[in-house]
């Protein structure tokens, strides 16, 4: 549960930074700060970890039950009635928040000076898995794979966008993930982006787009497909043919020391190179991968107005992902673990275009 | 994190639910002499804005703005860092038509308050909003506090949550004992996002701890659950025992559901508002966990 890496850096960036008290704030949205440090799926809606500079650890949390599963787990840990009143109890000093940007206003302790947010620094240590969290990704994404797989066999024609969400969800459960993020879209070109799902059923010609991101032990990993309901027209293959170019540009460029803005670049290169030049901004699409971990959307984004120099160690996603007025919204993607000469993939499910 | 089956079924929730909530409001901000009203929403928060509009956002952030106008309320105005793209879905699903780009959503009140010449502006549960959205001074911000009025159409909806889950867990319970929490889990899963449920938080326990995630173990014979279940964005919370003993009831827990999160634990009955009451049972050393979900009013509680 304690995540003694972690722990060592947090201790060390207490000292570089002078702060006196780190706190990891997490609600039940964003869970990931406090994960860093104490990985557990508290029910919430908030829990704290309160580190001083001599690694001593309280936790603060709101709900009795998460205090006595992480009392039992050997930790300094308590339900709050007040979490202001009790965390102005626990800290003095310079005091650094990693979430302060979430909190809500009312649970910044009074009599103190204004915690600075140490959310950035935390991030930046978090973009480097440990071994650890790298095997955890790597569960998760052989779940994706195995969720992609029950989801292309139960997907049918008739069948509502909600009620398959609905046996993938039960699929991946039952294989022990703890969650799982996961947006859909079916149609042709009307179809400009992914969201919940609909009760739109599935017809023949439909383009199934899903992002898929089950989380095994805090962590997440994600895989984009797309999948046509019988036999894809010629635009679905010529749209597909520039996805699949754009993602492996992506991965063949992926290493550690470049820049993540050229990460996207050479993603949005192959659709201007094939005239669709528009469709990578703003209006068509969102990024172009992104950082995973205990977070499902981590930072870096990819973008290309992002600058950041990619380590070693760090999980990502590199997704074309786009409107395209060929055949509507498609996606392709696997989450990519970067090795020292470049990046692995973590999803082994077929990149091609699926059909059913 | 909600991946259901977001909607708006107008035969359950009519149109007429949310004008009047918005006229309430609108009749509330005219005795605080506001404008307007901004509420806060993300993926965990979504009740309060839900109530006004039906609009629960499955990514990302948003301020709901409610204006007054003449003896009501105007049109609302949704302030969202969600991307356009999605707006259609949004207007299909909310009463809400004036939806605007707002990746930075302090600014984006101000440039509204500008445009619409207010000098002030009311926040719903201003203490509670992300310590990240600051205002920059020009604009007189106001805390302002509005209770949950449970109307016929939101206990309606409640109801319906609840008895959904009271009678899934009846019949999954019984069947589950020898099988794993996560093979329960995925059957409540599948289950009642089948039947339109957005979202749900399971817990489980063998009567050795509290419920907890499941974690891969057989359950047995005096196994409870505590099933969070979110209906057409209402939040209920059912905790049952497969155990046939007789329990002693020693613990009570008590959260309110109808706060700005899904469940938070409070420290007594609140009212009006819509209250889970966990119970806490021994016996045979074991521990039995029972739960309800029930509408506290100065008429009492209600179970629903």
């Amino acid at each position: 549960m304690l995540n003694h890496h972690r722990l060592g850096q947090l201790t060390e960036l207490l000292k570089e930074h002078s702060w006196d008290i780190l706190v990891l704030y997490g609600h039940t949205w964003r869970k990931d700060f406090f994960r860093c440090l104490i990985n557990a799926n508290f029910s919430g809606p908030h829990a704290a970890a309160v580190l001083d500079r001599s690694g001593q650890i309280r936790v603060l949390v709101a709900d009795p039950w998460d205090a006595e599963l992480l009392s039992a787990a050997g930790l300094a840990a308590s339900a709050y009635a007040d979490l202001a009143a009790d965390l102005g109890h626990l800290v003095s000093g310079k005091v650094a928040v990693a979430g302060l940007e979430f909190m809500e206003r009312q649970f910044i302790p009074e009599g103190i000076a204004a915690p600075e947010s140490a959310t950035g620094a935390v991030e930046e240590l978090r973009r480097v898995k440990t071994p650890e969290e790298i095997a955890c990704i790597r569960q998760a994404a052989e779940l994706a794979d195995c969720g992609y797989r029950h989801f292309a066999e139960t997907a049918e024609r008739g069948m509502a966008e909600y009620e398959l969400v609905a046996e993938v969800e039960a699929f991946l459960k039952a294989r022990g993930a703890e969650d799982n993020f996961q947006l859909i879209a079916s149609g042709g070109t009307e179809v400009t982006g992914m969201k919940p799902p609909t009760g739109r059923k599935f017809r023949d010609g439909d383009s199934i787009t899903t992002e898929l991101t089950p989380r095994v032990n805090g962590y997440w990993a994600q895989i984009c497909r797309t999948l046509v309901m019988g036999e894809p027209s010629a635009a679905q293959r010529e749209s597909f043919a520039i996805f699949a170019e754009a993602r492996k540009a992506a991965e063949d460029f992926l290493r550690p020391g470049v820049n993540i803005a050229d990460v996207a670049r050479v993603q949005n290169d192959v659709f201007r190179k094939h005239g669709y030049g528009e469709y990578t901004g703003p209006q068509y699409t969102r990024v172009r991968g992104h950082g995973l971990g205990l977070h499902c959307d981590e930072n870096p984004w990819i973008l290309e107005d992002v600058n950041y120099t990619v380590k070693e160690g760090m999980v990502l996603i590199a997704h074309p992902n786009t409107y395209l007025p060929l055949a509507g919204y498609m996606v392709f993607g696997d989450s990519l673990l970067v090795t020292a000469n470049g990046c692995a993939p973590l999803n082994h499910t077929e990149r091609k275009l699926f059909q059913k | 994190m909600k991946r259901g089956w977001i909607t708006w079924d107008e035969s359950e929730l009519p149109r007429a639910a949310f004008e009047k909530r918005l006229n309430a409001l609108a009749r509330h901000l005219a005795e605080r002499d506001l404008p307007a009203v901004a509420i806060y929403t993300d993926v965990w928060r979504s009740n309060r804005v839900r109530y006004f509009s039906n609009f629960m956002p499955y990514w990302n952030r948003a301020l709901l703005v409610v204006p007054r106008a003449g003896g009501g309320a105007g049109q609302p105005v949704l302030l969202c860092a969600l991307s356009p793209r999605v707006y259609p879905w949004i207007r299909a699903v909310t009463v809400l038509e004036d939806i605007r780009s707002s990746p930075n959503l302090a600014k984006a009140i101000e440039q509204l308050a500008a445009e619409r010449g207010w000098k002030g502006i009311g926040v719903l549960d201003l203490p509670r909003l992300p310590s990240d959205i600051q205002f920059s001074g020009g604009l007189e911000i106001t805390d302002v506090s509005f209770p949950h009025i449970a109307d016929e159409w939101e206990l309606a909806m409640y109801r319906k949550a609840a008895q959904m889950a009271r009678q899934g867990l009846s019949e999954e319970l019984p069947q589950a004992i020898g099988r794993r929490d996560h093979e329960l889990t995925a059957r409540l899963e599948k289950r009642f996002r089948r039947a339109g449920a957005e979202d749900l938080v399971i817990l489980l326990t063998n009567g050795r701890a509290v419920p907890a995630p499941p974690r891969g173990e057989i359950l047995d014979k005096d196994f409870s659950v505590s099933l969070a279940l979110e209906y057409r964005g209402h939040w209920v919370k059912i905790a049952r025992s497969a155990s046939a003993r007789d329990p002693f009831p020693f613990r009570i827990h008590v959260e309110n559901l109808s706060g700005p999160y899904p469940y938070e634990p409070a420290t007594r009955l609140e009212s009006p508002a819509i209250m889970s009451l966990r119970f806490e049972s021994q016996a045979a050393g074991l521990r039995l966990f029972h739960g309800d979900t029930y509408y506290s009013s100065d008429q009492g509680l209600e179970l629903l």
